[in-house]
């Protein structure tokens, strides 16, 4: 009687060589990246075309002071960024300024001025307070929709959200205020301009010692790219990878129920080793796009001179994560396919598998603020979300995540991922020679459970 | 050695109880056909045989050892519900199933099988390509090799044409004779008769019949005659001592009730038509079959 092992991995090369020669996998393969870059990509392109349209704005000065001061500022901003200085392409629009009194009835003139909003003529109105020159510094915006009385002063605006204007006026709007109150205190009006002018800030990391040289390293730049798109980027292509692999599971398991082929397995295989078979066929299909991405990767990385990013220190703890990944979901997609009474039933279940996939990238800004606050730590050694938040962590540049935490992760997400294959296993037993029934949830339990 | 030995085996699906305190025993070099019902418990009974299922109750044994869910290349397997891998080709498909059972290459065999088989045109074209009957007679070879001791067969005529039916009787019966041990499950009482050493029916998850063809026709003693007459089963009405009539068109079969005097139902049909065959005989599988899970089977008297 010839062993276990052998049986698993002849269903395993079967579904890998299967897998792998399909026109589906290899255009997946180009096609998810496409799929996932794509986005960034039309964001950049959007961005790379801004709405220059002129826009102007109507100021309400109730201090009688400020506007002027306001809209120089505005036009001095507005002569420094109106072009990019390598392109010299207009890259932003151009704010022209009307300055109004405040009318007698100020609810009145809110009103026309909003119609005219409304009707385009205008982008925005500001309102300024008479008191504005006295009022108190400006504290965090509490958030709290209720509270709908203005401050000293008010841009009125019927742009969305996260209108890049509003962010340019209210600078434009203190810095034109700082201006009347540096005029007051005697400042020379014809040096507020360098009184204000702001410098550049560099961001650092931290300097080290070399333990065998003593040497002192000096700390060197940080790079948003590598602060934020490598430890961004490697999750990203965790999470593809992972979902490539083991996504199509769910649906192969219920094609091979629905096609009557587990049987004839069955006959030569236990329901253990048919399982295993098929994950470890998945875990070969996700290796090798995981091969094709790393190895793309890096190649167009050197070729751009960028080789120093690639954060080649991660990536035995990439494919540790992806490999306990891809072994837990597909265990999981099997034993859910080997319950789905059809492939209808796999297709409504397929949102609980990429459920540990998806939650994470809603954390993901989350945990790059705070990447080893109390939140982030305990999540990301949630086995389930480890994977994909502890290596997310662990590709932030000098992102010091303490020794232990990737060791106490990898340790969990192995023991998690055992404890569900067997469960997995006990349910595929079951549940894969069931016929015409999709069993209820309580039975999945019961039988992950008790076999 | 009995190749299969089972006692006292039950098997419940929740409240289902698919197979109730089952005991058989399979002698080695034979083929064991069961017979019974849709949803009688055939199935779940090869089921258990071939370590798919695990019984709650009981003990299966093959060749003397429990098998406890291990696979073993001594056990050929064709379920009744039997799908292929459609993309693949026939030789690969028959090879890959050939080394999950065995664990070795077995190419050889695969290619004796499939000239024995008249498929070896078809060994590099893909399963898709191939007709129903071809597909299952893939099956088939994929259940024998490479060579297993028992032989496990859940409806292997199911969906047949008669030439196809032929080639894998003969196959079977090849198999045999080289000392395979076959169970097979069929609707089809022919085969059941014509094949099987040994039949077990197996009613609502219970053995009612297990024996040699004569022995459970000696069960029920020689009560039916087989008549052909002109004008059919219209002649047939109110002959004393008849139980029951079956009509089959051409002929008709006569249950005798106990104590009835076959010459005095010939001579009364004489009286009544032209006789052209008149045989006395024990009853056929088929009418036991029906006697048993038929809807007078309250009525049925068991000798």
């Amino acid at each position: 009687m010839h062993n276990r092992q052998h049986r698993i991995l002849l269903i395993a090369k079967r579904d890998y060589l299967a897998t792998i020669r399909t026109k589906a996998f290899i255009i997946g393969l180009v096609v998810a990246p496409l799929l996932f870059g794509g986005g960034f990509l039309g964001v950049a392109l959007m961005q790379s075309k801004p709405d220059i349209k002129e826009r102007r704005i109507a100021i309400i000065d109730g201090s009688g002071v400020v506007a002027a001061a306001v809209i120089q500022a505005a036009q001095e901003r507005n002569a420094k960024d109106l072009f990019d200085k390598t392109t010299h392409r207009q890259v932003q629009p151009h704010y022209v300024f009307e300055t109004l009194p405040p009318a007698a009835d100020p609810k009145a003139e809110r009103l026309a001025l909003s119609e005219r909003v409304r009707h385009e003529r205008l982008y925005a109105f500001i309102e300024i307070a008479p008191t504005v020159l006295s009022a108190p510094a400006a504290t965090n915006d509490t958030g709290n929709a209720k509270d709908s009385k203005p401050g000293p002063v008010a841009t009125y605006t019927n742009a969305g959200g996260f209108d890049e204007a509003s962010g340019w006026l209210s600078g434009s709007i203190n810095d034109g205020i700082r201006r009347v109150r540096l005029a007051r205190l005697g400042v020379d009006p014809s040096r507020l301009s360098d009184v204000l002018a702001s410098v550049k800030v560099d961001r650092f990391g931290l300097v080290s010692r070399d333990p065998k040289t003593g040497e002192i390293h000096e700390a060197s730049k940080k790079n948003e790219v590598a602060e934020f798109g490598v430890p961004f980027g490697i999750m990203l292509l965790l999470g593809m990878i992972v979902m490539v692999g083991s996504s199509p599971m769910l649906s192969a398991v219920t094609e091979d129920k629905a096609q009557r082929l587990v049987e004839m397995l069955l006959g030569m295989a236990t329901p253990f080793e048919l399982m295993m078979g098929k994950v470890l066929g998945a875990l070969g299909t996700s290796l090798t796009s995981s091969a094709f991405y790393i190895i793309g990767g890096t190649l167009a990385l050197e070729g751009m001179g960028l080789s120093g990013m690639v954060p080649f220190a991660v990536f035995p703890w990439f494919y540790a994560y992806l490999i306990a990944d891809v072994i837990f979901l597909c265990s999981f997609a099997a034993a859910l396919g080997a319950g789905c009474g059809s492939p209808q039933d796999a297709q409504q279940l397929a949102i609980v598998l990429l459920a540990p996939v998806m939650i994470p990238y809603f954390m993901i800004t989350f945990i790059m603020q705070q990447p080893n606050g109390a939140i982030s730590t305990a999540l990301s050694l949630f086995p389930p979300f480890t994977p994909m938040l502890m290596l997310l962590r662990q590709a932030m540049p000098g992102g010091g995540v303490p020794a232990w935490q990737p060791w106490v992760g990898l340790v969990g997400v192995l023991a998690f991922t055992l404890v569900m294959v067997v469960a997995a296993a006990r349910i595929f037993r079951v549940a894969i020679l069931l016929q015409g029934k999709t069993p209820k949830v309580a039975e999945l339990v019961r039988w992950a459970v008790r076999g | 050695m009995d190749a299969v030995q089972i006692s006292n085996v039950t098997k419940t699906f929740g409240a289902v109880t698919a197979v109730d305190d089952l005991s058989l025993v399979v002698p080695e070099g034979s083929v064991y056909g069961f017979i019974g019902p849709n949803g009688s418990g055939k199935t779940t009974t090869m089921r258990m045989i071939a370590s798919i299922f695990y019984p709650d109750r009981g003990d299966v044994r093959v060749f003397g050892r429990q098998m406890l869910g291990a696979r073993s290349e001594l056990i050929g397997y064709l379920p009744e519900e039997r799908g292929l891998y459609r993309k693949m080709t026939v030789q690969a498909l028959l090879e890959f199933y050939g080394e999950l059972r065995s664990g070795r290459k077995v190419t050889a065999e695969v290619e004796s099988w499939l000239k024995k088989l008249d498929l070896a045109k078809w060994a590099s074209q893909k399963v898709q390509t191939l007709s129903k009957g071809m597909s299952q007679k893939v099956q088939f070879i994929a259940a024998v090799v490479p060579a297993p001791r028992l032989l496990i067969l859940d409806e292997p005529f199911s969906g047949l044409d008669p030439v196809s039916a032929d080639t894998l009787r003969s196959a079977i019966l090849d198999l045999r004779r080289g000392g395979v041990t076959v169970i097979l499950s069929t609707h089809d009482m022919h085969v059941a008769e014509n094949m099987c050493d040994y039949i077990c029916m197996i009613f609502r998850g219970r053995k009612v019949l297990d024996g040699t063809l004569a022995s459970i026709q000696d069960q029920y003693g020689i009560d039916t005659i087989r008549v052909a007459a002109d004008g059919g089963a219209q002649f047939l009405d109110g002959l004393p001592d008849v139980e029951r009539v079956r009509d089959f068109g051409q002929v008709q079969e006569l249950r005798m009730a106990r104590g009835c005097d076959p010459q005095q139902v010939l001579r009364t049909l004489i009286e009544r038509t032209r006789v052209t065959s008149f045989s006395i005989m024990k009853p056929s599988l088929h009418d036991i079959f029906v006697r048993i899970a038929g809807p007078e089977a309250g009525e049925a008297q068991i000798a």
